[in-house]
């Protein structure tokens, strides 16, 4: 059991940091709505599989890429993954404001309690995962290969696939431009004002419904980012891929911390080589469990994360 | 137009042999409705004393079940299905391995799915809400992948030959036929509502009730507020399970494609449907949304579509439901100056 | 020399970097009727949080009866004697006023679950029994007439009332009032001091935070000042009213002054 984890113990570190930087980048769109809101985004898993065909859209019927399609190099290869990448973030930020428009906004102004607008949004993930089920006839959709898997090279035994540096690298990049984002400029102080401290924030001249939806814009530009990179590295996708990759990122995010986002990178590294060696060792159909303990574990014995808030106030 | 209160309003101004009169034939007409096959209800492809049990009388059940942990206290539980799961693989397994017939291992289902209520609450309802909600989620997707990937559970094969109940009073459970099968859950259903209806008046519905509307004051006030948790948490659980054995002993053969999150999900629309808190409500939501995609073709391949878009159209403009659960302040007897919203 | 009811033993509360409370040293007398003053933010409102179990100590002792209420849980503070009103009224709205004190009165309930289901004898006489005793609460604070009415739609000043209705359900030995004055007209604050005394007279110790100080001169036996989670003061009203240093907590000091 343990024979495949020791063997490949490189090999599945890599992989294992490359899908983690995926489970970062759509943890942050739960964790930053989680921020301004105190609540889940519960259709940011959603959110992700729209951005993933997205993708396949652009890669499979507009630049007509099929599996037997010659590659690309060079500059036109670069424009292609571009454009694939803000195609899929652009989608998914679209989905997320029509998400907070539909499911949150009306409930919030009205000061419904919180079960109510947890419904609301379960609902509407169902609505959005339902209506791509029925567009695709409840199939899985292959994406052609974009980017030859070639390797760069050996370290210490492991096979570097340029797909998995991509995916670190760019994340990477994304990922610290969000951070510079959220510190310096006026509209991430405002997102972290009103993170903590709702009134205050009001009373200073923050524009509430602007920050909230501006907050799940952001996030689903993050989370669209993260459906690139997936459809680029496993090359597939389907109407309910959104259940499991949101389910294990929103563990992450918990893991980290929820709220912070620095957590959010800690705990989706943390959790992708987690749920890699656990598949190595138990078996991929054991993935989801593995994360479902793992989300129980944290929520025991440190709710805080590694780094963030209490997940239970004391009120009174 | 508050149809609770019309109705309340009827049953009110009626004095006690009216109300008899009205309950009897109410049960009456409903114990003829597998009868009523023939006629504008119904249902184009399967056969309607088959959907009258299941999904309708089930979706009933369960939605009563559910109804105990969200509507009462306040709690989102989406694994619900989680329990109906393990009444009716207890029923299958022990069905097809061992002699006891489905009225004995009920109560084995029944106590199965209330240790796994008990389990699964004492470390998770010290949580929030949304927290609350996604542990349930995987919990009930635990189970179904457990099922599925477990040689003893017979894997995404599921179980075949599980037996039907004994005959009673001379009748026969038949796949055929249906009928029995619908009174035998309706008897549980009144079992169900006459359980949580003695529950709601008396400390635990009080204990339940003050939850809801705000736990700190209720744990201040002196409510051991986890204990009643667990117990609506478990009391629900334990219906679903009920469920759980009944189906397998109707459908003769589970699978855990059967027990996915669609379940709980809809079981959860049938009650923000027709109204949280409210049984009548619960039960009029189960009703309609276990009939209606089987009645309308079109709504059949898109019924959860169609339950999603219930979902957050009844949050965003009727919250509360068909039948609300706001209750009625009695007639009073002395003229008080209207109250003033604090 | 009596054994004060309860005792806040070098009590600090801190959060973070902040010190709510600092060392804070008070004795409360069985039967009487103790004022908690000061300035909005010295922390009055942690001290009851504290005492009820909302908060646990970052260090020092609350000792209630001589037994300490460290660790234990807030239903079970309450069960051991301790109730509180809230500073913004948090009643069950949707349940009516009688509902609201009944549910107080089940915290010394022995039957639960099984019992209600199986309607067992002792069951169905604790509930008849609760019930009446709910009734003769809403008597004693003079709401009875609204015991059918659902909280939310009552008046505020009957709320107000509810809410210690519903505390004395629990039959405390303690009664924690938070503001119970606040919103009220001068005549409804006399009718809520006369209550209050009706209330010590019939055997409860009553902890009150108020800000109106005609209603702590008139009914408090002791008043003790908190400024920036600090004891500053603990005597009579009279006294206590005199003290400069209260004065200067409420009222500052001059810019000139030396």
């Amino acid at each position: 059991m343990f024979s495949v984890l020791i063997d490949q113990f490189w090999s599945l570190t890599i992989s294992g940091i490359a899908l983690g930087f995926i489970y970062v980048l759509i943890s942050l769109g739960y964790t930053m709505v989680y921020g301004v809101l105190r609540m889940i985004n519960f259709a940011n898993s959603e959110i992700f599989m729209f951005g993933t065909f997205a993708t396949v859209v652009i890669t499979r019927d507009v630049f007509h890429y099929t599996s037997l399609t010659t590659h690309s190099t060079g500059f036109r290869l670069v424009l292609i993954l571009l454009l694939s990448l803000i195609a899929s973030m652009l989608t998914s930020a679209v989905v997320a404001v029509f998400v907070e428009f539909v499911a949150y906004r009306r409930l919030r102004a009205r000061g419904t309690n919180k079960l109510a607008t947890l419904i609301s949004a379960i609902g509407i993930s169902i609505v959005l995962s339902e209506t791509m089920r029925l567009l695709t006839h409840s199939r899985p959709t292959g994406s052609g290969r974009v980017l030859e898997k070639i390797s760069l090279g050996t370290l210490w035994g492991a096979n570097i696939r340029i797909d998995n540096v991509l995916t670190i690298v760019a994340a990477s990049i994304i990922f610290i431009l969000l951070d510079r984002f959220v510190k310096l400029s006026r509209m991430g102080k405002a997102i972290r004002a009103v993170s903590m401290n709702e009134d205050a924030s009001k009373l200073m001249g923050v524009n509430l419904n602007r920050v909230i939806s501006t907050t799940f814009l952001i996030g689903g530009l993050m989370t669209g980012a993260a459906s690139f990179f997936f459809v680029t590295v496993y090359e597939n996708t389907k109407f309910n891929i959104g259940f499991s990759m949101g389910l294990a990122a929103f563990t992450a995010a918990v893991l980290g911390g929820i709220g912070n986002i620095r957590g959010a990178f800690a705990g989706g590294i943390a959790l992708g080589l987690l749920e890699t060696y656990a598949s190595a060792v138990l078996g991929t159909q054991w993935k989801a469990v593995t994360v479902f303990i793992t989300l129980v574990l944290v929520l025991l014995f440190r709710p805080n994360g590694l780094f963030g808030e209490a997940i239970q106030q004391t009120r009174a | 137009m508050n149809l609770r209160d019309l109705g309340a309003g009827v049953w009110e101004r009626s004095n006690r042999p009216v109300r008899v009169a009205i309950v009897l034939v109410t049960l009456f007409l409903i114990c003829l409705l597998p009868y009523a096959g023939g006629t504008f209800l119904a249902t184009p492809v399967a056969a309607f004393d088959s959907v009258l049990v299941y999904p309708i009388a089930m979706f009933v059940l369960m939605s009563l079940g559910l109804n105990i942990v969200v509507g009462k206290s306040g709690m989102l539980d989406l694994g619900y299905v989680a329990f109906f799961a393990i009444g009716a693989y207890t029923m299958a397994l022990l069905g097809t391995h061992t002699g006891l017939n489905t009225w004995e291992i009920m109560p084995i289902g029944i106590g199965l799915s209330m240790l796994a209520g008990v389990l699964l609450g004492l470390p998770t309802l010290r949580l929030r809400g949304d927290y609350l909600a996604i542990v349930t989620l995987g919990f009930g997707e635990i189970v179904r992948i457990v099922a599925l990937n477990s040689e003893s559970t017979g894997g995404p094969n599921g179980i075949a030959n599980v037996p039907m109940p004994p005959n009673i009073l001379g009748q026969e459970y038949n796949i055929f036929n249906q009928k029995l099968f619908f009174w035998t859950t309706l008897v549980m259903i009144l079992l169900v509502i006459w359980l949580v209806r003695r529950l709601s008046v008396r400390r635990p519905g009080r204990a339940w009730e003050a939850i809801r509307q705000d736990e700190d004051a209720a744990e201040l006030m002196g409510v051991p507020t986890l204990r009643y948790k667990i117990w609506s948490f478990t009391l629900g659980a334990a219906i679903g399970g009920a469920a759980g054995v009944l189906f397998a002993s109707k459908n003769l053969f589970i699978a855990p494609e059967m027990f996915t999150l669609n379940v709980s999900i809809l079981i959860l629309s049938c009650i923000v449907f027709g109204g949280i808190g409210n049984i009548w409500g619960v039960i009029v939501g189960a009703v309609i949304l276990g009939y209606l995609p089987d009645r309308i073709r079109f709504l059949s391949d898109a019924r959860l579509l169609v339950f999603g878009v219930v979902l957050v159209v009844t949050m965003n403009f009727r919250p509360d439901g068909l039948l609300p659960r706001k209750k009625r302040e009695k007639a009073l007897p002395v003229k008080v100056k209207s109250g003033v919203e604090s | 020399m009596t054994t004060p009811i309860l005792e806040l033993k070098n009590l600090t509360m801190q959060f973070g970097g902040v010190v709510a409370l600092n060392e804070v040293n008070i004795k409360v007398m069985p039967q009487e009727i103790l004022a908690l003053i000061g300035p909005n933010g010295a922390g009055k409102t942690t001290v009851f949080n504290v005492i009820t179990g909302v908060y646990q100590a970052t260090s020092g002792d609350v000792l209630f009866e001589g037994g300490s209420v460290a660790g234990k849980s807030r239903h079970e503070i309450t069960k051991g004697g301790i109730a509180r009103t809230f500073q913004n009224i948090r009643l069950w709205g949707d349940m009516t006023a009688l509902e609201n004190v009944i549910t107080a009165t089940d915290v010394h309930k022995k039957s639960g679950v099984i019992g209600a289901l199986f309607g067992l004898p002792r069951a169905r006489r604790e509930e008849k029994a609760n019930r009446a005793k709910a009734h003769e609460i809403l008597e004693f604070i003079g709401i009875d007439e609204y015991s059918d009415r659902l909280a939310k739609n009552l008046p505020y000043g009957v709320q107000r009332r509810l809410e210690i209705a519903r505390a004395m359900g629990t039959s405390p030995r303690l009664i924690l009032l938070d503001e119970p004055a606040a919103g009220f007209n001068p005549a409804e604050k006399v009718e809520l001091a006369n209550t209050i005394k009706k209330i010590r007279d019939a055997g409860y110790t009553v902890l009150l935070i108020e800000h109106d100080m005609s209603l702590i001169m008139g009914i408090s036996d002791r008043v003790v000042v908190l400024d920036f989670g600090q004891k500053i003061a603990d005597d009579l009203p009279s006294v206590v009213q005199n003290d400069s240093r209260v004065i200067e907590a409420y009222l500052g000091v001059p810019d000139d002054a030396s």
